[in-house]
């Protein structure tokens, strides 16, 4: 309990992290409590291109759908996206740098070399094939993301998992007669969890990044809003370059990528710099 | 050192076959034909059954497999899908484009990346270091669109002074007005790609200079009556940089591939824009090659990286 204690009191007075955490939770809020009570931008209206006003907050689009909706249910794709895409990253990343940092033997050897050769493959052009042939769909786009980030956790837990190996408790355990298994998922795993943790929210800014950046090639969910779809549609009609210009369009949804993805990457260094004690001051 | 390089050759190797295996079964599941884009439905049976088999589909995939690893031995990347020519002359008319780009990408990051986190790394906790270390938060969490839009309004809507897309205004001129006109075109996709690895060298040079300026020999340094500048500049950013060019280094070589979006938004015709392409038109062979040319990249920046930390660290010895 002592240790517990001591991580929140230095993490209510980091102020990025307090920043982050601000930031997340409003995207949550956002994400899943907007697309209750704002309908889904659907059709067509007659309202094309109107900068942002009262009853139009962020503008609309040339055909007339209003930005600030459409944004709203884009929060919902990034947080299930990167949801998604994070939980199939631990899934199939934790167990295996687990393995890979408690056995010795050749599963080891080749989780190790895995891990490396996927660690230097070009991701993006991979994923942009991947999504090409999966077909365009938000639980597709999650899933590839998940193939694709488990390395990044799979390292992290097997350098953890290294260090704590050779930590008497372990030891003390083994004589204990208590089986691997045991060891590995009650007494290592639950000492991994904080580097880990960290590294599953960089993962969650990552995955909205590379969604917003498929769903912009055109390999997103046509029937679905996401950040990526809107700016596809605002690249498409020339938004950016043309007079006059809807700045409104092409500006507030890639603003959203990048307030979601620093709110993300400043929680998670917070995380890090509290967990850390040598990060505290 | 015999046995270093040899094992970073098998290494290397690996990563390259694993990554051509991979691509080729993958392109391989996509759902459409490549045959039905090339075909139109006039052409005969036979005509249809001479196409599939100029192009080896009517082969099992297997078969398809060992021939193309067969044909690639020998430095044959097969002939594209869309554009009816080898695989290798299409990839060698991108490559020089993104090659350039890169070196430019690179030029902002050495010249100024680096020296900005000495700078910040000096002057920790003041003013300007967290000026800066905000900027590189917002820098290493940037969206490349948001970056490419950003610039395109301000330099190509507003003030007019930059082109919007393309490598140069057609026609192609020759000589230096050619090398001028790439120039002005380069500016805007470069600085949208530099940013994140922009921000990674600041952020990576700042905290391992922190670190490094509390070791011992920096304070014997010191201690010797060397004056700050040279303490700073010999003694402690050469060890200080080592994080800094592993990151860099392995970016140079996952972008010569990974530069897709930018190279989109900006029409920039190098080999991230051929990727994107491809997918579109089910161009197997190309998404192969290029593929094949981002693994070796990949594998040479790695191998180059561990050449140059061992020689900025003497006690990093290539032969254990």
């Amino acid at each position: 309990m002592q240790k517990r204690k001591g991580f929140l009191y230095y993490f209510v007075r980091n102020r990025n992290g307090m920043i982050g955490l601000a930031g997340v939770l409003l995207i949550v809020l956002v994400g899943t409590i907007g697309p209750l009570f704002i309908p889904k931008p659907e059709g067509y209206t007659m309202d094309i291109l109107l900068a942002p006003s009262s009853e139009h907050w962020l503008g609309t689009d040339n055909v007339g759908l209003d930005i600030f909706a459409e944004i709203v249910w884009g929060a919902r794709t990034s947080l299930y996206v990167s949801i998604l895409a994070m939980l199939i990253a631990g899934v199939i990343g934790i167990p295996l740098g687990l393995i890979c940092g408690y056995t010795h033997g050749i599963l080891a050897d080749i989780i190790d070399a895995l891990i490396d050769i996927f660690m230097t493959l070009p991701m993006l052009p991979l994923m942009i094939i991947m999504a090409a042939v999966m077909g365009t769909s938000i639980t597709n786009v999650a899933l590839i993301l998940g193939i694709f980030s488990w390395p990044q956790l799979a390292r992290v837990t097997k350098n953890q998992t290294l260090k704590i190996r050779e930590q008497q408790y372990i030891e003390a355990a083994s004589c204990l007669g208590i089986s691997k298994g045991s060891i590995l998922f009650k007494h290592v795993l639950i000492n991994t969890s904080g580097p880990v943790f960290v590294n599953m929210t960089l993962v969650m800014a990552s995955a909205v990044l590379t969604e917003a950046s498929l769903s912009f090639l055109g390999l997103g969910d046509p029937t679905t809003w996401s950040w990526g779809t809107i700016l596809k549609r605002a690249w498409s009609q020339n938004a950016v370059i043309s007079n006059p210009n809807p700045w409104w369009w092409w500006l507030m949804p890639s603003l959203c990528v990048v307030i979601y993805v620093v709110c993300f990457n400043l929680l998670g260094t917070a995380l890090n710099d509290c967990l850390n004690p040598k990060g505290r001051e | 050192m015999t046995r270093y390089v040899l094992r970073r050759l098998g290494r290397g190797l690996l990563t390259i076959f694993v990554s051509v295996t991979l691509v080729f079964f993958i392109v391989r599941a996509m759902p459409s034909d490549p045959v039905s884009l090339m075909i139109s439905p006039q052409m005969s049976k036979a005509a249809q059954e001479q196409l599939m088999h100029t192009y080896g589909l009517d082969q099992p995939l297997l078969t398809q497999y060992v021939l193309y690893m067969k044909e690639l031995l020998i430095g044959n990347m097969g002939i594209s899908f869309a554009k009816r020519i080898p695989v290798t002359e299409l990839i060698a008319s991108r490559l020089p484009y993104t090659l350039v780009l890169l070196a430019v990408v690179m030029l902002i990051v050495c010249a100024i990346g680096i020296p900005l986190g000495v700078y910040a790394a000096t002057h920790k906790g003041k003013l300007a270091d967290r000026i800066i270390s905000v900027l590189v938060t917002v820098g290493i969490s940037i969206f490349i669109p948001f970056m490419a839009f950003l610039l395109l309004y301000i330099f190509a809507f507003r003030l007019k002074v930059l082109p919007t897309g393309g490598a140069y205004t057609p026609p192609m001129k020759e000589g230096m007005a050619f090398v001028a006109d790439v120039a002005r075109h380069i500016v805007l996709p470069a600085l949208a790609l530099a940013i994140t690895n922009f921000a990674n060298a600041v952020l990576y040079t700042r905290n391992s200079m922190i670190d490094v300026m509390h070791e011992d020999y920096i304070r014997t340094a010191r201690a010797k009556g060397a004056d700050e500048k040279r303490v700073v500049h010999k003694h402690a950013l050469n060890n200080a940089l080592i994080p800094t060019v592993t990151v860099i280094g392995m970016q140079i070589g996952i972008m010569v591939g990974g530069a897709t979006v930018t190279e989109t938004v900006f029409s920039w015709p190098g080999i991230g824009r051929l990727i994107y392409d491809s997918v579109n038109a089910l161009d197997y062979p190309t998404l192969q090659g290029t593929f094949l040319v981002m693994a070796v990249a990949v594998v040479i920046m790695s191998f180059i990286v561990d050449l140059v930390v061992a020689r900025l660290d003497p006690r990093i010895k290539l032969g254990d």
